[in-house]
């Protein structure tokens, strides 16, 4: 009896077709590390974004429209990240990336095919953003390649004092914190420091010892890491569990304000471009009224918040209708205030999607007050 | 040099701890628990449970949280294993890796990818401490390779001189033997996953205080079983030398090697001793046909 | 196996024929015919479902030739799946891009691999055969691991799409035909390969290795033989997934792949090719069907934190419960259900004789 049959497979495929949604908002994609390994960076960002855009909307949305994000977790798989591009690009008007570098080359290739802007927002800048940059890559991540080794290394030659410093480098075994490092590792040398060939450390390993050593025995005075936080607190508590006496320079990711109080480590600084929530600015308390809607604690969406702050000045300055290319010109010459989270404002160029200028700020646990203290002000970097 | 020497010793506690739960498994059930790096996650899950639930108690903790995974390790012979008994041996080992993927997605699910450290909660500090010949390990090092060889000395006796652990190597060795004496073998059976959760609970309470405590530790698992295999995989003699060689191996290749040779050192000396003797060091000759 | 009682071929060739009654037939010409047309039915997500299945279905199949019928088990599958994907991967990078050079080299490099791996697993059986191959899978991937890294000042290679003779393969619907016909292809040989006398050979092996040695079966070449065929298809189907995905990198071929391909073979029945297909689309439909019971549920905010552990957790669920409840799998349940339709109203198949 083939009619019945024939009725199902016809009332299956009927099923299994989609309807096809509606446009009349702007619509964003983005894929995020929300589970996974390195969800503790990037899931909060996610999760910015969620907070902000329910109070963006709930407010009225932007020029009238409301925003409405679909969301997707990588887990900072690339075949994940490859999935969800394909996903995301279908009707987006723009993609965010807060997920791992691994998830990076499926991105901007669909962002490539499909002329949809993509925006990073979590995870570290790539080279497309930095002069000349790509008319649909934009980052407004706090930390980017080079210029963190450039104020790293400025840092370590100020705190040495004139002095000739050994500087050993803890990367994780991931191209882009192996290249940077690499590049810092030169840089060091031409800056008049002594570098000390770079260590690399797997990202799972069980044990930090071994790459310690190697870094003690070199007879490092200074250590400076760029990697996932994990990798960089890692290597810092082996070398202090072998006695190591010297200064440990880290990039600052989400975790920094709890984990300096948790270590309570005078020889470890941390620097980022973030403010640290002790700090009590206005906008800190404007986070932590968000608290609710979130499972990470308010001094983790530093990062997502401002780049939902970039998002939406994005989204006003190119109105309504709002199409990608035209969004793509708005973005190329986009300025905001930041509020205090960063040192100064996020200013684009349709030559640089990274900003005119970058901050950084050092904090490290101080023993004599008993709490986090930044070291100096914030240090201003022309990027060119 | 102490330095290494140091370093291998500790790793190969934590290692010893690992095998000594595989090879009382197989010993006993004849299974690859290849679940045991997730139950050692457990352990320190267990771990993290008691020291948020009552702060600044570390021995209650510690012990709590041990016999809990002993429990737990009993629970899942009882409910997985034992239905899978007359089950070729692929598919009782394959039992045991969704078994860990379940494990590893309840943790995740409770408690989410975050890094978690129980130190501070416990009350506990593991701050470094020099040996004598320049070597510096942490307080918890020092722990991990007393724990262990306190273990292996309270397994020996245990399974050597009282009349439970004499039962438990019989029912090892010839099942059906021991059975028509008039031991309980089921029971026995049990007693040996709760035991091998006992032994991933430790090695898990001591890393986590020791490194960090995150769903993903039961990658260390599968090291272990290299070791366990290097051994021999019926042998708990054998975990102890397989330990240090594969211990050694990785050690010693991170430090004049590649680094990251290191994650796969003690897969290629599983990979030199399934070639070379398969039944490792001082593993039974049978164990080969039977499978 | 025919439901029908008697024995009616009457030449050669139908007696060899994969499909012989009118029933199977019109059966597959339906399916033909909907699978051509399914583009126009269905949305692009739910069409990118079915190629994912298809290329899933590819590996499966090889599988199932090592372990189900071979029975050889092998925890590196994961592993030839990386070598064919990092191949297409070294030839891109040696401006070689074209599929032509690509497919054909990761068959061989598959195959070479197969025989690496294949004669030292001669010596071991069972457990730790697994444990071996488990072993290799980690070598082989910090092989891939350090290429990556070398060539690498990437977080992965780009693989662009391919290209015959000007015409390029993109889009949805492309590849959804090019998969579908390639699993087809793969399951048409799967089949013919157990009908074949190594298939023969293969299953005697696998149920008792010594009364096959005994009959005069070289069971060294055929073991070593299964390795060859299984990985040199593996290999492609690596090589496929590089294509289709356009990106590779070593992270996706953890162990958590070899494990799915297991329980595609496992769960969709060991030993069986439509088994194989089977366990394939429910591995990879599975978290989608996750992904939508809980959308359909509407649970509150925060859900996406527990979807990942969901799925994961019920996959091993799954495939425990398959492993200890219906060991031969989808196929069982499958055969059941056709025999229940076919046989209704009666209950048991008539006695027969010999024949």
């Amino acid at each position: 009896m083939p009619g019945p049959r024939l009725i199902l497979l016809a009332a299956l495929l009927v099923v299994l077709s989609g309807a096809v949604p509606a446009h009349a908002q702007y619509r964003i994609g983005m894929s995020a590390a929300i589970t996974g390994p390195a969800s503790s960076t990037y899931a909060p960002t996610y999760e910015a974004y969620k907070a902000y855009f329910k109070r963006v909307n709930d407010a009225g949305g932007i020029n009238g429209q409301k925003v409405e994000i679909a969301y997707e977790d990588d887990r900072g798989e690339p075949q994940r990240a490859a999935a969800n591009a394909k996903k995301l690009a279908e009707g987006s008007i723009l993609m965010v990336n807060a997920s791992t570098s691994a998830t990076y080359k499926p991105f901007m290739t669909e962002s490539e095919t499909e002329k949809i802007p993509l925006l990073f927002g979590g995870g570290v800048c790539p080279r497309e953003a930095f002069p000349p940059a790509s008319p649909l890559i934009f980052c407004s991540t706090s930390f980017g390649s080079k210029w963190d080794s450039r104020f790293a290394l400025g840092f370590i030659k100020e705190q040495a004092g004139g002095k000739k410093v050994k500087v050993g480098f803890a990367a994780q075994d991931i191209p882009l914190s192996r290249i940077e490092l690499e590049f810092a590792e030169q840089l060091a040398k031409e800056m008049g420091l002594e570098p000390i060939p770079v260590v690399v450390v797997p990202g799972n390993t069980p044990d930090f010892t071994p790459f310690a050593q190697k870094l003690k025995d070199a007879g490092a005075d200074w250590v400076l890491s760029w990697a996932l936080w994990h990798v960089e607190v890692g290597v810092f508590e082996a070398l202090s569990r072998i006695g190591w006496q010297g200064n440990y320079l880290l990039y600052g990711h989400q975790q920094t304000q709890d984990e300096l109080g948790r270590l309570k480590a005078g020889n470890l600084y941390a620097f980022g471009g973030n403010t640290l929530f002790l700090e009590n600015l206005p906008i800190h308390s404007e986070i932590n009224n968000v608290k609710g809607q979130t499972t990470h604690p308010a001094h983790y969406l530093a990062e997502g918040w401002v780049s939902a702050m970039v998002l939406e000045a994005s989204l006003r300055k190119c109105g309504w209708p709002c199409p990608k290319d035209k969004l793509a010109t708005a973005m190329a010459g986009v300025s905001v205030d930041t509020k205090g989270l960063r040192g100064g404002p996020i200013e684009w160029t349709a030559d640089n999607h990274y900003r005119k200028n970058t901050y950084y700020k050092v904090y490290r646990w101080d023993p004599a007050k008993n709490a986090i203290a930044p070291v100096g002000g914030w240090t201003r970097l022309e990027i060119k | 040099m102490t330095q290494v020497l140091a370093t291998t010793v500790v790793v190969a506690s934590l290692y010893a701890l690992l095998a000594a739960g595989y090879v009382l498994v197989y010993r006993s059930t004849r299974v690859l628990n290849l679940a045991q790096g997730d139950m050692m996650t457990l352990g320190g899950y267990f771990l993290f449970l008691l020291a948020s639930a009552v702060p600044g108690q570390p021995a209650l903790s510690i012990v709590t949280a041990a016999v809990l995974a002993a429990i737990a390790g009993f629970v899942i012979y009882r409910l997985l294993m034992r239905p899978m008994a007359g089950h070729p041996v692929f598919a009782a080992v394959l039992v045991t890796v969704t078994l860990g993927i379940l494990l590893r997605a309840a943790i995740v699910l409770v408690y989410t990818d975050r890094i978690r450290h129980p130190l501070p909660l416990l009350g506990l500090s593991n701050p470094p401490r020099r040996l004598p010949g320049g070597a510096v390990v942490s307080t918890f090092d020092l722990a991990t390779v007393a724990v262990a060889a306190a273990l292996f000395v309270a397994l020996f006796v245990f399974l050597r001189l009282s009349p439970l652990g004499i039962q438990m190597r019989a029912t090892g060795e010839k099942a059906l033997l021991a059975a028509q004496r008039g031991i309980n073998f089921q029971l026995l059976f049990a007693l040996s996953w709760a035991l091998a959760g006992f032994c991933g609970a430790l090695a898990g309470i001591l890393y986590a205080n020791n490194v960090r405590l995150d769903p993903s530790l039961g990658i260390l698992g599968l090291k272990a079983f290299a070791v366990a295999l290097v051994g021999g995989l019926d042998s708990l003699g054998g975990v102890i030398p397989g330990a240090l060689i594969v211990a050694a191996v990785e050690v010693l290749s991170v430090r004049y090697g590649d680094p990251l040779l290191a994650d796969v050192s003690p897969f290629l000396c599983l990979l030199a001793m399934l070639l070379v003797r398969p039944w490792g060091l001082f593993g039974t000759k049978e164990e080969l046909e039977r499978v | 196996m025919p439901l029908g009682g008697g024995y009616f071929k009457t030449t050669y060739a139908g007696d060899l024929a994969l499909v012989d009654t009118r029933l199977r037939r019109t059966a597959l010409g339906a399916l033909i015919v909907v699978l051509l047309v399914l583009p126009r039915l269905t949305s692009p997500f739910a069409l990118d479902l079915i190629t994912q299945t298809a290329l899933a279905a590819i590996g499966a199949l090889a599988l199932n030739l090592l372990t189900g019928l071979a029975g050889q088990v092998s925890l590196g599958h994961a592993g030839f799946i990386a070598a064919g994907a990092f191949t297409t991967a070294v030839l891109v990078e040696h401006r070689l891009p074209s599929p032509l050079l690509a497919l054909p080299a990761a068959a061989l490099v598959g195959a070479v691999l197969g025989v690496v791996v294949g004669i030292p697993a001669l010596r071991l059986k069972g457990l730790y055969l697994a444990l071996g191959t488990l072993a290799l899978h980690h070598v082989v991937l910090y092989a891939c691991g350090e290429f990556q890294n070398h060539w690498g000042a990437n977080t992965g290679v780009s693989i662009p799409s391919p290209r015959l003779n000007g015409w390029v393969l993109r889009g949805t619907t492309a590849w959804y035909y090019t998969l579908t016909a390639i699993a087809a292809l793969v399951l048409v040989l799967s089949v013919n390969l157990q009908r074949s006398r190594a298939g023969r050979a293969w299953m005697a092996i696998r149920d008792r290795e010594i009364a096959a040695e005994s009959v005069g079966i070289d069971v060294a070449r055929y073991k070593v033989l299964a390795f060859v065929w299984s990985s040199a298809i593996t290999s492609v189907a690596g090589a496929l997934f590089a294509y289709q995905r356009a990106f590779v990198s070593v992270e996706a071929f953890g162990f958590f792949l070899a494990i799915e391909y297991i329980a595609m073979v496992i769960i969709g029945g060991l030993g069986s090719a439509l088994g194989a297909v089977l366990g394939a689309a429910f591995v990879t439909l599975l978290p989608y069907g996750i992904d939508a019971g809980v959308a359909a549920l509407r649970v509150p905010g925060g859900a996406e934190y527990y979807l990942f552990p969901l799925k994961f957790g019920a996959f091993g669920l799954l495939m425990a419960a398959f492993l200890v409840f219906e060991p031969q799998g989808l196929v069982g349940i499958w055969r059941r259900v056709r025999n229940w339709v076919f046989l209704w109203p009666l209950r048991y198949r008539p006695l027969r004789s010999a024949s």
